[in-house]
């Protein structure tokens, strides 16, 4: 089996057989990134010496016996917005292109503490503001199923990098769609999970309200594998949830979803949304109804406006979260300036990109006197409506069903250049965030052009158990996991 | 509404960011866009609903313990200058 194939269990069980060492998959997977990256361009940077240190380690530990974690020798790729020590971390910005932490995310500290191995940190939209990895300060990165088209964002190099079998697991995170909306452009399974489940101490922050850390894998099962290693309790994040959760979550996957009540939100199937989308949720509602789960269209009138409320808020906690790039402490400083307020200003002036100048800006809009009541309290109190409408849909329901995304992966450039067509593509993604709960895309076709269309299901906070279930018995039914993109060398 | 490019430059001024009027004008122009669409906001009726974002908050205490960081070189890898021990600045202050 080629590595480029493998799943988080095939890589497992080969270790358990012995058919291959740690060092011998993360030099694989490592020689694949550097044979095919330069054109699809999912890394910021490798971690070839360390892994292959790291890789050493685990082989001995496994070789003595030695009880290993859930991602023992397990390559993995981080998006470059979550803090690894000793590896630059640059949220893809001029501003932190120099920074390395001096201290691990939680969510590093647990996949180490697994056994995983960190081969490379992975391109994103500056900040994680965007849809389609363009606004990387260093390069776009491309969709592997389409070189010409955007692989989503803004954890595009993470989504890209598992879709082009550099590895079988990595992480992004999630704001507004940020995981899930790139999985469903690169034919992958992307969770974010419930607000509070994952610890976000070392993320750096965008909108700390909504923001979460998920994964993105091939399969179901291994996207259950990996919650179970980044989730729980943290003392470092205040708002980490502190209530009891589940212990595991893949050993129940294969339950049947006979009677599993799914709500079709007849606004998430209005105008806008591409027909062979369309086509293929239809395909997918007959499956899971063949298998015994109960539909009913219903209401959710929230869509158009939650967008609003999405961009304000979020661009109202971003305003104030990169406040602290001043150019005095760490991060990018200008060479020119006279006294401190001229140093402050050139340095952010320099350094951030276009549209994170456009989230600072529109979140200090928002913010200021004058408009706080006109948008900023209107879109808290929006976001107060949204929970209650996810509350009432989850009295009759268990889970929602949705696309992913109202689009298929578009041209690189084609959006470029107008803002609210960009933004408009998180129109099904963001208000899951607003809510808080729990949402995964997966796989569910293909378009007559060969791209991926991704299907998303939304479930009530903490249910990640059921939405893994109900993922996983329509993704054994529809059998698409196992189709891969081709690449090429440049 | 119609935002100028003056309300930009003391947006900009708040944001500590700087624009050349160019840049301000085409800002103004997407701002007006992106603000139209969120007018949609105005179509909702909130007279029952309130702000309680925080509602089920709870404070989390850790014991403040002192822990030394071993290797100061790492701590301070991030630091533009350095002298002796001490972080090195630009003059900031008038």
């Amino acid at each position: 089996m080629k590595v480029e194939a493998m799943r988080i269990q095939d890589i497992q069980k080969g270790y358990k057989e012995k058919n291959f060492s740690a060092i011998e998959i993360t030099k694989d997977y490592l020689d694949r990134a550097r044979k095919f990256d330069g054109s699809i361009k999912a890394f910021i940077s490798l971690n070839e010496d360390a892994a292959l240190r790291d890789a050493e380690a685990i082989d001995a530990r496994m070789l003595k016996g030695e009880e290993v974690g859930l991602l023992a020798g397990i390559p993995i790729a981080i998006k470059d917005n979550i803090c690894t020590r000793g590896m630059k971390t640059t949220c893809a910005s001029k501003m932190l292109e120099d920074f390395v932490p001096p201290y691990d995310a939680t969510v590093v500290k647990k996949l180490k503490e697994a056994g995983a191995i960190i081969i490379g940190k992975t391109n994103m939209d500056e900040f994680a503001m965007g849809s389609s990895t363009e606004n990387s300060a260093f390069t776009a990165t491309k969709n592997p199923w389409d070189t010409t088209k955007v692989p989503g964002g803004s954890s595009g190099g993470s989504a890209a990098a598992v879709a082009a079998g550099f590895a079988p697991l990595a992480f992004g995170s999630d704001t507004g769609g940020s995981i899930r909306q790139p999985a469903s452009f690169c034919g992958l399974v992307g969770l974010k999970p419930t607000y509070g489940l994952v610890s976000r101490y070392g993320l750096i922050a965008f909108g700390s309200s909504l923001d979460q850390i998920g994964p993105f894998t091939r399969t179901v099962e291994d996207c259950a594998l990996s919650l179970q290693a980044i989730q729980g309790q943290d003392s470092m994040d205040t708002t980490s949830y502190k209530g009891k959760i589940e212990g595991q979550y893949v050993s129940e996957l294969q339950e049947d979803i006979k009677g599993l009540r799914i709500g079709i939100p007849k606004e998430f199937f209005q105008a806008g949304l591409n027909p062979e989308i369309a086509k293929a949720m239809k395909d997918s509602m007959e499956v899971l109804e063949k298998m015994g789960a109960i539909l009913e269209e219903f209401s959710l009138p929230i869509m158009d406006s939650a967008l609003s409320a999405y961009y304000i808020i979020s661009s109202a906690e971003a305003s104030s979260n990169l406040a602290r790039y001043d150019g005095v402490r760490y991060g990018y400083r200008s060479n020119s300036f006279e006294g401190i307020n001229e140093l402050i200003v050139n340095s952010r002036t320099e350094a951030f990109g276009k549209e994170v100048k456009r989230r600072i800006m529109m979140g200090t809009y928002v913010l200021s006197s004058g408009y706080y009541d006109a948008y900023y309290k209107k879109a808290m109190l929006l976001r107060s409506k949204i929970k209650d409408s996810f509350a009432n849909a989850f009295e009759s329901y268990d889970i929602i069903l949705s696309p992913t995304s109202p689009i298929l992966p578009f041209n690189i450039g084609e959006k470029l250049e107008d803002p609210l067509q960009m933004y408009l593509a998180d129109i099904y993604t963001v208000s899951i965030n607003i809510a808080g709960v729990p949402a995964i895309s997966i796989p569910c076709g293909f378009s007559r052009s060969k791209l991926p269309i991704g299907l998303q299901f939304i479930g009530n906070h903490f249910s990640e158990k059921q939405l893994l279930k109900a993922a996983y018995s329509l993704e054994q039914q529809l059998g698409i996991h196992q189709v891969m993109p081709v690449l090429k060398e440049v | 509404m119609k935002i100028t490019s003056e309300e930009i430059q003391y947006i900009a001024k708040l944001a500590k960011l700087d624009f050349t009027e160019e840049e301000a004008v085409v800002f103004a122009k997407e701002f007006d866009s992106i603000l139209s669409h969120f007018d949609n906001l105005d179509r909702e009726d909130y007279t029952n609903t309130d702000m309680r974002e925080r509602e089920n908050a709870i404070s989390v205490f850790r014991d403040d313990e002192v822990q030394p960081f071993k290797d100061q070189e790492e701590l301070f890898q991030n630091a533009k200058s350095k002298r002796e021990s001490y972080l090195e600045l630009p003059k900031i202050v008038e």
